[in-house]
């Protein structure tokens, strides 16, 4: 298997962006990836384009923008999951040997989406989407259940979001750049109880895209590659399987697979980009990804581990509740921020020498599953 | 009058003029599987048998939803419902006006009207606070 190396990156900034067109987003994250690793757009020879709502062949009218067009181009939809799935995709084209150099990007416009101003429901027709499920409600579920068997509070809970918001100010790229309090997010309004609005990822518009060369192309073009050492990516399986809502298996096997194929575990892991939709989600992950045992999540937040300066920082970026979530850019946009960082161009929010950095994403609903999909890759440079 | 028509086909039938759950259990490996399947998704088997579930069970979590979705308008209350034969059913959730929810409390369960599309009232399967005593 070769060496994979991101040469470059490129994100639009995140936000309600209602006057851009999807393919638009998708063309300027691309042409930032495509100057930032100084590659002629002709040298492309393949490309991944992550979309969920944006329409037929989305990848190729945004990519058609930047002069690459005559390629192999495959778009694909898994959910939260998509953008980590494209570059799965094309991290694989060129381990295997097929290609030297592709492009992966997500897109999302979710203020021009079919749902905007709604909660996220699952395909139609799905049994527990016609119930009334959505993806607010599945982790409401998982939340209710937490708080009442492990004996967390609200008030624990919403310390995630006061830091992601924290580390959203940092960020020229995030949606949101202001402080939250506790009794702020706490008192906003109900969603699904007990999650309130900002205990939420907002509903976000944005692309973001990678440059991924074989490692011995890589050197030609920057100084400054930053390795693909493990990219996992997996499905959910069968609920009846699933002991306990409060402990996601997918994202825990998947993990167990990433650090395997890196070599690596997770004491390795200097910054963290993880899959904060709603507040809670970010303790439970901790667990899941074996950055505590279980039982010590709340003190890990509280002690201020997983803050900038601390020993592990997660969602530097401002994370999906602050930086925004353009559903399937944010697998990719997870990464562009990860390769700044282990470049150490990160600005304001720099985690400190950071070398080693994991990425991780889960989504989608499906009746009978435990989730759609999940997604693991882990950088170093 | 409207007529009366199952949300999905083979989630329930009639059983001497009372409405059960329909679920498969596999006879190789035991799994019970709602809604029920020809082949066992556990083991694969092809032995399975068609089950009644129970209508009392836990209530293993709960929400109110303040959105609307495709069928239900806000407030209104979903949750799991933790069976005996040991599996979870997700469901709406009734009467939680009139008692308030909490976390393992007994559920029982009730076919229902779901929602009203033209001609038809959809029915399914709701869980409802159980009657102290646990009727």
């Amino acid at each position: 298997m070769k060496d994979v190396a991101i040469i470059g990156a490129g994100s639009t900034v995140f936000g309600k962006l209602p006057e851009r067109l999807p393919y638009q987003l998708g063309a300027e994250a691309a042409q930032a990836a495509l100057q930032d690793a100084g590659v002629n757009p002709k040298d492309i020879q393949f490309a991944y384009c992550a979309n969920l709502y944006g329409g037929m062949v989305i990848g190729q009218a945004a990519l058609g923008e930047t002069g690459i067009t005559d390629i192999e181009l495959t778009n694909v939809e898994n959910a939260c999951t998509g953008g980590a799935t494209a570059l799965r995709k094309a991290w694989w084209d060129i381990a295997s040997g097929l290609y030297d150099i592709g492009i992966a990007v997500g897109i999302e416009s979710m203020t021009n989406s079919p749902i905007a101003g709604k909660l996220i429901p699952p395909a139609k027709g799905d049994i527990t989407g016609e119930l009334g499920m959505n993806m607010v409600a599945k982790f409401a579920l998982s939340q209710r259940r937490y708080m009442d068997v492990c004996g967390v509070s609200l008030a624990q809970i919403a310390r995630v979001s006061v830091k992601n918001h924290r580390h959203g100010c940092l960020n020229p790229y995030s949606q949101y750049r202001k402080e939250l309090t506790i009794e702020e997010i706490v008192n906003s309004r109900p969603i699904c109880e007990p999650i309130t609005l900002l205990q939420c990822c907002p509903a976000t518009d944005g692309a973001a895209a990678v440059i991924l060369a074989s490692g011995d192309l890589a050197r030609k073009y920057t100084r400054k590659p930053v390795f693909i050492a493990a990219s996992v990516l997996k499905s959910g399986d069968y609920s009846f399987r699933w002991e306990d809502v409060t402990f996601s298996d997918m994202t825990s096997k998947c993990a167990n697979i990433a650090y395997e194929m890196a070599g690596l575990g997770p004491e390795d892991v200097d910054a963290c980009e993880l899959h904060d939709a709603f507040a809670v989600n970010e303790l439970l992950h901790y667990v899941e990804l074996g950055f505590c045992r279980r039982g010590e999540e709340v003190r890990l937040l509280e002690d201020g581990a997983t803050e900038l300066g601390g020993r592990i920082p997660v969602n530097a970026s401002g994370g999906l509740l602050s930086k925004g979530h353009p559903v399937s850019a944010s697998g990719v946009a997870q990464i562009v921020e990860l390769v700044w960082q282990l470049r150490g161009n990160a600005g304001e929010r720099q985690v400190d020498g950071a070398k080693v950095a994991l990425a991780h994403v889960i989504g989608g609903e499906a009746t009978g599953l435990e989730s759609g999909a999940v997604s693991v890759h882990i950088l170093k440079r | 009058m409207k007529t009366r028509v199952p949300f999905h086909e083979g989630l329930f039938e009639d059983i001497s003029g009372k409405k059960a759950l329909v679920a498969a259990k596999c006879r190789q490996c035991g799994q019970i599987i709602f809604p029920g399947r020809e082949v066992c998704l556990n083991c694969q088997g092809t032995d399975l048998e068609t089950i009644h579930l129970s209508r009392q069970g836990k209530l293993y979590s709960y929400t109110i939803v303040h959105m609307p979705s495709e069928h239900f308008d806000p407030p209104y209350a979903v949750g799991w419902i933790e069976l005996p034969e040991g599996i979870r059913i997700f469901s709406q959730i009734r009467g939680w006006r009139e008692h308030t929810l909490t976390t393992g409390m007994e559920m029982t369960l009730f076919f229902e009207k779901l929602w009203e599309e033209e001609e038809n009232e959809v029915i399914g399967y709701v869980f409802r606070p159980s009657e102290s005593g646990g009727a």
